[in-house]
């Protein structure tokens, strides 16, 4: 066994043991959380980096947890398609925690969460094996659930008992339908079940698929299961948000679609009467309802949320067009869309974030005037959102690209369609944030506190923020929160060049599911 | 119908209790009833998995299968149902334990466990 | 084909420019001086690349061969210096020379907001544009296409009043319906049929892409509904009805942007995308050949429908140029009709037809621009927008209102301005096809006498009128269709028989039955009940004083600045041509303007008509002397081939 193959195993455990520090550390110092955490994911980033080397210039690492057979073993698997996942899942986790360090939230605790957060993250992205992605889904979300209520006020613990209620009754559909496969099968790892799948008992196995799609509609957040999702991200802390925002639902999208072209296979799905339609029709009606509710929100990170909801649905959109024109397009697309909407929806969330810090603002409204007074964060909150609609060369057009020629491929125009207008769609909030921003002069009576419209919970936090301002700390907003939003638009643009090198990346991996 | 019932009881029995932790959770207004009610959910699954174990009907079989070392003469209980279920219990607690733990924060903000008293107060502020 | 980072450079040059720009924002004459150094550059990197591509050498500079990075899977972000390329290009670039000299005077003249955002944003559209010209496939051009729309937005909404905030937002719509909507939408869907016969490709070829024709027998449904989502995403920046409308807002903006974007670089580049697809995607021929079936009238080929939104747009769009006084309203107008004069030239298909309309290009560029910068100087110089404020204005700007009339005359094609030559080609083209493209022909006949119609009047009235003594105007002032009583009877004044008030009043009729384009000029004027006024309250308009005839103007409620508008106290201050404005607007009207004469005088000798004669060439595969030859039948089979 080479280093190599330990990698996937420490790229799990390294971030659950580094837990445990923050609080037993704390027993002594004060403030170790961050260096913790620091210390792991840049660590962890760098093993992530590693381990993407040996999988895109070498083969796949699979590690046997143990040296069991994979019969009844666990097996984490990188592959083409799972290091993408994981480096984005390091690069964000890493990148935010630039912000927290000044823009809070602090204290030990909160790390230990942060770090729990990443390693269910990073096992979800790993495993190959369909209980244990549901142990790591489980985990991420509880990790979840602290970070969202630790945001101010006893809103967000509504919020997050919404979300984990919500949240566990999704994850136990899903562990119904692992039910139903293991009963059909017998066994629960992934590559196990794509070859017994096909002779297996066919009422089983449907039951099965049938649970697992509601199971995946909750925690991707599709219309109408959506609801716990915008007022988690809007209730918890500004730091913790674009984590959230950027990895949760996108690591629950990549595991449904490893679900899907992994353990079931396309041909199999396809074969399925009724299963291609509904999957298009959940993800293009959550294009739909997702914009129009983002459009009409007034407070910013409501409406990126609801944002979320439609890109995401792009994305189970792209699924549906895999399964039902076996479209390898539409597969690079949504994988594309999948990492491109995290660093996209991650650079905004921490540039509401600053704003909400510096300034208190959190409504459209109270964005007016924003480019005079912080430039580069304007300016890098613009390039993300037209990145967002998908204006070239930003890395949503590459994904929206790929999902449309998938769609029109397969000739599946009403599918095609949506994905056309939703360009449209998306630029109905974002240049309605971009026209406040630069095209419309702040209101000159106290334009840095929030209106009395923002009584929910903002007071408290313009509170802090002028506390902090008033204690002396000079700035509220130190240089690596500007820069990391700044490096989010660079990379966003970055990216939008790099959709022929991620298509040959994924190339080998795409492939293997086709044939 | 009948005869559903009696093979597949356990089934039965399963999902029952699984349309029940459900219904709590979507009908009760108590919060503590909705955690109640997803825990009886997620214990359907386990006994769902357990029956599973015990049903032999069909032609399905229970999950026994060759020992490893010696293959063709010892047969084993697969470890895997039970270790689901472990772990799935365990991991149940952990939820419960968050869950109580944010309604516990929320009744010493708003003073109420009851959801509709809540979206009132709520609405007040 | 030979590979040259020549193309690239001349992108980039301005996008280099941003940055100091930006840079030395505190620092003006430094900042303007980056401006036009960038314009320099870029107008000497292109020239340097004429020679080459008039003797039939292409430069190409491909992401994938220089740096390895492919764009997306199997298609390559290239740009390619072909004579159309460089036409465009040509023209982009040496105009922005000019308008940078012009944007400065007219910035400073103004003392506007946002100033470095506003040249950042200028020379960030003339990298777009450029790439634009360049582009050497659809996936290119569909980028820089939606830069275009982004980096032109601020420039739209750059007063930042909320009468610019609502045409900012009209324009994103429209533009990135028509980009991120159509375009991207047949773009994909080119692919798409590309791939059904062998390796997929977007790239252009003259004369129509050889993969697209063989797809096209295979699927000639998805060809035709593809060829329209490309004409409509183009068409929007080309301002095609209904597309239109955002243009008319847009003339919101500072002057130098109506000019140089909103008549040549922005809605060029819809032109020029259609002249893309009609000539290097699909083909002439393709185009004839794919037959659209039409309930009740047969099989058309695919460039009627085209052809008749152009001509009916161009003949719309003239007749509410006449109804609008706002002179910038009026001009954009003007140039939504001209812009339908290119694509109606392209999509009649013929070789003639086809030069006119890629010498229409420049040759309305030039004279737009000359109106343009007019406009804009009487804006700075006296604040007046409204046509209905201008009486005797001749006085006060006699070297901007004869440049004025030049380009107006070339607008309406007058010769010896350029629009003549232009539109001759495509008379003469239309006429050669015959049968129903006669009625094409009508229309750009017809448009002619439109554009003396609307563009008389203001020459007339700066001319020839003066403040305290000049006519009604019935076409502003009363509702589409005219009063239902008689206007002369009550109106004793017998100087209003002096307008040609019966010609006008039968295009009134003529936009009345117009329907609905004309339905909203209506509402208003009727709304406003100013009409009332112009009869009842003022018996004579002559015995009304200057001051005060400002109230009595319909403005159609475009604007409520008009208060500030017209002659000071009593008349206008007479001056000399060389005191009536700053050098830095005055240059760039005069030599605009003399490059508009220039092009209509000798087209042969400036380059742009014979680089339009070359694309016709290339595209239909003969030498142009014998095109004029060959049946338009056989030439269209022929080109297929």
């Amino acid at each position: 066994m080479s280093s190599i193959d330990l990698l996937p195993p420490l790229l799990i455990a390294a971030p659950i043991l580094a837990a445990t520090l923050p609080i037993a550390l704390g027993l002594w110092f004060d403030r170790t959380g961050w260096s913790v955490a620091a210390a792991t994911t840049s660590g962890l980033f760098v093993g992530a980096v590693a381990l993407a080397n040996e999988v895109y210039t070498g083969e796949n690492v699979i590690h046997r947890l143990g040296g069991y057979p994979r019969e009844y073993g666990i097996e984490l698997v990188a592959d083409e398609f799972s290091m993408l996942i994981v480096l984005l899942v390091t690069a964000v986790a890493t990148g935010v925690l630039a912000y927290t360090r000044r823009g809070g939230p602090r204290g030990n605790t909160f790390y230990t969460a942060y770090l729990l957060l990443v390693a269910g993250l990073l096992g979800i992205s790993l495993t190959g094996d369909v209980f244990n992605l549901f142990v790591f889904l489980e985990i991420s979300s509880i990790a979840t659930y602290a970070l969202v209520a630790s945001g101010d006020g006893p809103e967000a613990a509504v919020a997050a008992l919404k979300y984990l209620i919500l949240g566990t009754v999704a994850a136990s559909m899903y562990l119904i339908g692992v039910a139903f496969v293991f009963m059909a099968t017998g066994t629960l790892n992934m590559v196990e079940l794509a070859a017994a799948i096909p002779e297996a008992n066919a009422t089983l196995i449907r039951a099965g698929i049938g649970f697992m799609i509601v199971g995946f509609a909750v925690k991707v957040a599709q219309w109408p299961l959506h609801t716990w999702q915008p007022s988690a991200y809007h209730r918890a802390p500004d730091g913790v948000t674009p984590l959230i925002a950027a990895l949760v639902s996108t690591a629950s999208a990549y595991a449904f679609g490893r679900i899907i072209v992994t353990v079931f296979g396309v041909d199999y799905l396809a074969a399925v009467p009724n299963l291609a339609p509904i999957v298009l029709t959940i993800g293009c009606v959550s294009v739909l309802a997702g914009t129009v509710l983002a459009v009409i929100q007034t407070d910013v990170k409501r409406m990126l949320a609801y944002s979320s909801v439609s890109q995401f649905g792009l994305v189970i959109a792209a699924y549906g067009v895999v399964v039902a024109g076996e479209s390898e397009t539409a597969l690079v697309g949504a994988v594309v869309h999948l990492v491109g909407h995290g660093l996209l929806k991650a650079g905004l969330f921490l540039g509401a974030a600053l704003v909400a810090t510096s300034y208190g603002a959190r409504t459209v409204d109270e964005y007016a005037g924003l480019a005079k007074r912080r430039p580069f964060v304007a300016g890098s909150m613009a390039v993300l959102l037209f990145a967002l609609v998908g204006v070239p060369p930003g890395v949503g057009f590459v994904g929206k690209w790929y999902i449309a020629l998938g769609a029109v491929e397969s000739q599946l125009w009403p599918v095609a369609a949506v994905i056309f207008l939703s360009t449209m769609l998306t630029l109905a909030y974002a240049a309605r944030l971009l026209e406040k921003m630069y095209f419309t002069p702040s209101a000159p009576a106290d334009a840095s506190r929030p209106g009395p419209a923002a009584t929910d919970g903002g007071t408290a936090d313009t509170d802090a923020a002028a506390a902090i301002r008033g204690a002396g700390a000079a700035d509220p907003v130190s240089i690596g929160m500007i820069a990391v939003v700044v490096v989010a638009a660079v990379a966003a643009v970055a990216l939008g060049f790099a959709g022929g090198t991620i298509a040959d990346l994924l190339e080998p991996f795409v492939t293997e599911v086709f044939n | 119908m009948i005869e559903l019932l009696t093979s597949h009881y356990l089934y039965v029995l399963m999902f029952a209790l699984l349309g029940l932790g459900i219904y709590m959770v979507i009908a009760s207004e108590n919060l503590v009833k909705k955690l109640i009610g997803v825990n009886l959910f997620q214990t359907a699954i386990f006994l769902f998995f357990v029956a599973m174990a015990y049903i032999d009907v069909d032609g399905a079989s229970a999950p026994i299968v060759p020992h490893e070392g010696t293959p063709g003469e010892v047969m084993v209980a697969s470890p895997l149902p039970q270790v689901i279920v472990l772990t799935a219990i365990v991991v149940g607690i952990a939820l419960t334990a968050v869950g109580l733990a944010l309604i516990i924060r929320i009744y010493s903000e708003y003073g109420t466990l009851r959801e509709d008293t809540l979206r009132e107060v709520r609405a007040d502020e | 084909m030979v590979a040259d980072i020549r193309p690239l450079a001349a992108v980039l040059v301005s996008a280099v420019a941003i940055v100091l720009i930006v840079a030395s924002h505190r620092r003006p004459n430094l900042r303007e001086g980056w401006s036009v150094l960038a314009a320099l550059a870029k107008f000497g990197i292109v020239v340097s690349m004429l020679p080459a591509v008039m003797d039939g050498t292409v430069f190409r500079w491909s992401l994938a061969d220089s740096t390895g990075i492919e764009f997306l899977a199997g298609l390559d972000f290239a740009l390619r210096a072909d004579p159309l390329g460089i036409f465009f290009a040509l023209l982009a670039s040496f105009l922005w020379i000019f308008t940078s000299f012009y944007a400065a005077g007219y910035m400073r003249g103004l003392d506007e907001h946002s100033q470095t955002r506003f040249f950042a944003s200028f020379a960030a559209s003339l990298s777009a544009a450029v790439g634009i010209a360049f582009a050497a496939n659809l996936v290119t051009i569909f980028v820089f296409y939606e830069l275009l729309s982004l980096v032109t937005y601020p420039l739209v909404a750059h007063n930042e009043d909320s009468e610019a905030r609502i045409a900012g937002r009209k324009y994103l719509t429209y533009t990135f319906f028509g980009g991120g909507v159509f375009l991207l939408a047949g773009t994909v869907m080119i692919y798409w049929l590309t791939s059904l016969v062998g390796e997929p490709t977007l790239a252009f070829e003259a004369g129509g892409m050889e993969a697209l024709a063989a797809a096209a027998q295979a699927e000639p449904v998805y060809a035709q509904a593809a060829f329209f989502l490309l004409i409509a995403g183009f068409g929007v920046k080309a301002a095609l009805m209904p597309l239109h409308s955002w243009l008319a807002d847009a003339m919101v903006a500072p002057t130098p942007v109506s000019g140089l974007l909103h008549a040549v670089a922005v809605v060029k580049s819809g032109a020029f995308g259609i002249a893309r697809v009609i000539l290097e995607v699909y083909g002439p021929g393709l185009i004839y050949d794919l037959p659209l079936d039409v309930p009740g009238i047969g099989e058309v080929g695919l460039n009627i429908p085209v052809a008749i939104v152009a001509a009916f747009t161009l003949t719309a769009a003239s007749i509410i140029a006449m109804r609008k006084d706002h002179l910038k309203r009026r001009l954009a107008y003007s140039t939504t009709a001209q812009l339908s004069y290119i694509v109606l030239g392209l999509s009649l298909l013929h070789p003639y037809t086809v030069v006119g309309a890629l010498f229409h290009i420049p040759a309305h560029a030039f004279a737009k621009l000359t109106l343009f910068f007019c406009a804009g100087a009487i804006h700075v110089e006296t604040h007046t927008d409204y046509i209905s404020e201008m009486a005797g204005i001749g006085k006060r700007m006699p070297l901007t209102m004869a440049a004025f009339t030049i380009g107006a005359a070339g607008m309406a094609g007058l010769p010896p301005i350029a629009g003549f030559v232009s539109k001759f080609y495509m008379l003469i083209g239309s006429a050669d096809v015959g049968g129903s493209y006669w009625l094409f022909a009508g229309a750009l006949l017809l448009s002619a006498v439109l554009n003396v119609g609307y563009f008389w009047p203001v020459v007339y009235t700066a001319f020839f009128e003066s403040e305290d003594d000049h006519d009604a105007k019935p076409l502003l002032e009363f509702p589409a269709g005219g009063l239902g009583q008689s206007y002369a009877t009550e109106d004793d004044v017998a100087a209003d028989g002096g307008r040609p008030t019966d010609g006008e009043a039968d295009q009134a009729d003529a936009a009345a039955g117009d329907g609905d384009t004309a339905e909203s000029d209506r509402v208003a004027a009727a709304d406003d009940g100013d009409y009332e006024y112009a009869v009842d309250e003022h018996p004579s308009d002559a015995d009304v004083p200057g001051g005060e005839q400002v109230s009595a103007v319909d403005h159609h409620g475009d604007h409520d600045d008009h208060l500030t508008g017209g002659p000071p106290a009593d008349i206008w201050q007479r001056r000399s041509p060389f005191t009536e404005s700053t050098w830095l607007m005055l240059a760039p009207i005069a030599v605009i303007a003399t490059g508009a004469v220039v092009l209509g005088v000798g087209p042969d000798y400036a380059v742009f008509l014979e680089l339009a004669t070359r694309i016709v060439e290339e595209v239909f595969g003969m030498p142009f002397e014998e095109l004029g030859t060959v049946p338009f039948d056989e030439l269209m089979t022929e080109v297929n081939e």
